[in-house]
């Protein structure tokens, strides 16, 4: 993990779900601190200050999105928030809320790890982790000072807003990022409802720099919800 | 009038014959003018009734008498011979009015029966293209005030004693006689009201809809004159029509009962499937991890480190089956109760296809999957998250029921206003007649090993059905046999395709 014994506050009402997630992540060298309520959730977040948040979005006394809008009036602390299939709404909206990820149940420990590992990577204060000069993941790699990608050593050429799109991506390697966001960033805040243009550049960059652009390795899709750059390990 | 009008016909007959008769007494033997008077009798027995016919006869008698038999101009007659020529005269006009009364009102008759059989007939072909109860009253309404030359109501027989009780439509057909009218028509299955010889008084007719087995409510019919009278003609025309129409009601409620038993049997059939579904495709996982769980937890010194593994692999992957099957129950429910909600977006079909084949890649290991997406496939309107689910079920189940080193080809092109896509194996197909059975709730093939931890829910075809005609698709098994079984479905474009998305130079 990022920093020693990161602190993470589970806000989660389920007994069962809260040991394996508990057991899991104090094994993993995390700190970890329980809440089964909303309201003992938000406490825990003022007080203890945690360096991230898992939150359950089906909480018996408060609806998961307010206690995510809640949060962020305070806070920049990552927040992941966890859901059942079906709910892709409700995940879009937590992430246009300001939550940094999404877990979906069931899901197994080595996405929960991945999930955490990024989120805290992502809060780093500024100046610990600068924004690496060349990014890296399986085949491609992209020199971001250089402007020029590349797909097993050789140079793929992209068009200016694919490689906007592709800059995009990579600043939020392998966080999750809504069709919402990447419009905005890519064409514009008019552009938010223009889902088509993001797909088909999507599937332009896999053609592109994907091995098997129908079995994407590096750009996955996230149904329902967005897209998210897939990081190799470093 | 009309029978005025005949008597003066009858009348003007004879004196143009006895003018003709008269020019043409020169030339004529008296006999022969006698058989003019006859001809002319003869007319007018045919032409008219028999009053005029026999007004005819005694006017040509008198005439004959008067102006043809010797002497002249006058009654008398000499000869007494000429007493059988009016005998004649008078029994042909007789005999040939009845003749023709006989044969005109056979005609008249059968004219009716026509008319009422093409009536019955408009009405029964009309019924038969009508497949709900409202429609059903609105075209016996129709035909009936069409028949009748009045404005008609249907009330059907709801159980309460008083049938007009529930009739806040009555309207302007409510007065106490057609109350009265009604009550009495419905309990005794006879016609009341106006015209019939019960609660005459009321101002509208009420004809029972009879059926064999019962009345199953009442017509009432206002009339256009109401102070006209109902010929026994129209009486008999609306009754008919009356009684074909409360067979047809009658039909239609046995048809919606019985639809609704067998929807019953159906639907309890499905439960019985659903429960032994559940229990067995539930229970089994559970077991297995509820084995290995408790295996892991009370002998875990004694196990060595590859079986604990082994354990936890089994909790892993059988509750990735449970996963799976819960998903494929709730995604039945709501493509069975309509809640399936769709939203549609413009997008390429191959992401959708990607999704499902990077999820699906574990268990298509095995095959080697070839997709063929055409070159100019455009932009499809579809929900993601649903097509996905038809891919992911289709290949599926197409990796379960094909031999593992068999080919898999997924392929889409676009053909008229729709995007066809297929997913084809190579395995030995689905048995013969079984093709439509494939994509019922629960069928499981016939050959397939329902205990294997391949086995299906039975589910996934019909979801796929349910998921393509939402998007107003249709699935189907193109190609079975020795080939292999081949699904195709449809993805209508439908409505505006969104802007083109701007072309770019390279860099």
């Amino acid at each position: 993990m990022a920093s020693p014994t990161p602190v993470v506050l589970l806000i989660e009402d389920e007994p069962q779900m809260r040991r394996f997630l508990g057991a899991t992540l104090r094994a993993h060298d995390c700190q970890v601190v329980e809440a089964a309520t909303a309201r003992e959730g938000l406490a825990q977040a003022a007080g203890r200050n945690p360096d991230i948040i898992l939150l359950d979005l089906g909480l018996p006394d408060r609806d998961g999105l307010e206690v995510t809008q809640e949060i962020r009036r305070s806070s920049r602390t990552p927040i992941i928030v966890i859901s059942a299939r079906g709910q892709e709404r409700d995940k879009v909206t937590a992430l246009d809320l300001g939550a940094d990820d999404y877990l979906t149940k069931p899901f197994g420990v080595p996405e929960l790890l991945a999930r955490v590992r990024v989120a805290l990577r992502h809060s780093a204060p500024a100046g610990t982790n600068p924004t690496d000069p060349v990014f890296q993941s399986g085949d491609l790699r992209v020199d971001l000072v250089r402007r020029r990608v590349f797909r097993n050593g050789e140079e793929a050429h992209l068009t200016p807003t694919e490689y906007k799109l592709l800059t995009s991506m990579v600043r939020h390697a392998g966080r999750v990022v809504t069709h919402r966001q990447l419009l905005q960033e890519v064409w514009g805040a008019n552009y938010q409802e223009q889902s088509h243009y993001l797909r088909v550049y999507m599937a332009q960059l896999r053609h592109k720099l994907e091995r098997d652009p129908t079995r994407p390795k590096l750009f996955l899709t996230e149904p329902g919800v967005g897209y998210r750059l897939h990081e190799g390990e470093s | 009038m009309r029978r005025i009008a005949e008597y003066g016909w009858a009348i003007g007959i004879i004196a143009v014959t006895t003018g003709l008769a008269l020019v043409l007494r020169p030339y004529l033997q008296t006999i022969d003018i006698a058989m003019v008077f006859l001809l002319a009798v003869v007319v007018v027995a045919f032409r008219f009734r028999r009053g005029p016919a026999v007004v005819a006869s005694l006017l040509s008698i008198a005439a004959f008498d008067f102006g043809f038999v010797p002497p002249y101009y006058t009654f008398d007659v000499r000869n007494p011979d000429f007493f059988l020529t009016f005998a004649v005269m008078l029994g042909v006009a007789l005999a040939m009015s009845q003749l023709t009364g006989t044969i005109r009102e056979q005609a008249e008759e059968s004219n009716e029966r026509e008319q009422l059989a093409a009536a019955l007939y408009a009405l029964s072909q009309d019924l038969a293209g009508a497949t709900t109860l409202q429609d059903q009253l609105g075209l016996i309404t129709r035909h009936i005030s069409t028949a009748g030359k009045g404005e008609v109501l249907v009330l059907l027989d709801d159980g309460d004693p008083d049938p007009t009780d529930h009739a806040p439509e009555l309207g302007m057909f409510d007065s106490v006689a057609v109350r009265v009218a009604a009550q009495w028509s419905r309990d005794h299955g006879e016609p009341a009201g106006w015209g019939t010889a019960h609660c005459a008084g009321a101002e509208a007719l009420v004809v029972p809809l009879r059926s064999p087995s019962r009345v199953g409510g009442i017509i009432v019919l206002r009339p256009e004159k109401p102070d006209g009278v109902l010929s026994p003609r129209r009486r008999r025309l609306i009754e008919a029509l009356a009684d074909q129409a409360a067979l047809a009601l009658e039909r239609g409620q046995l048809a919606e009962r019985h639809e609704q038993a067998r929807m019953e049997v159906e639907s309890e059939r499905l439960r019985t499937a659903l429960l032994s579904s559940l229990s067995h495709d539930l229970r089994t996982p559970l077991s297995s991890i509820e084995g290995a769980a408790s295996s892991l937890l009370e002998g875990s010194d004694r196990l060595s480190d590859e079986t604990r593994r082994e354990m936890a692999q089994t909790i892993l992957e059988e509750s990735r089956r449970m996963t799976r099957l819960v998903a494929n129950l709730l995604d039945m429910v709501r493509v069975e109760t309509g809640a399936l909600a769709v939203h549609k977006e413009w997008q390429p079909l191959e992401e959708a296809l990607g999704v499902a084949l990077v999820r699906l890649e574990e268990r298509l290991a095995g095959h080697p999957v070839e997709t063929r997406l055409a070159p100019d496939l455009p932009l499809v309107p579809v929900d993601d998250l649903l097509v996905e689910q038809v891919f992911i079920n289709l290949l599926e189940n197409a990796s379960r029921h094909t031999p593992v080193g068999t080919p898999i080809t997924i392929s889409a092109w676009p053909e008229g206003r729709s995007v066809i896509v297929e997913v084809a194996d190579q395995g030995a197909g689905i048995p013969a007649g079984e093709e439509e059975a494939v994509f019922r709730k629960f069928h499981r093939s016939t050959c397939a090993d329902r205990t294997s931890p391949a086995g299906g829910s039975g589910l996934g075809l019909t979801i796929c059905r349910g998921i393509v005609g939402a998007h107003g698709g249709r699935i189907w098994l193109e190609r079975n046999g020795a080939k292999g079984a081949a699904f195709r479905f449809t993805l209508p474009l439908d409505g505006p395709p969104p802007a083109t998305v701007p072309d770019e130079a390279l860099d």
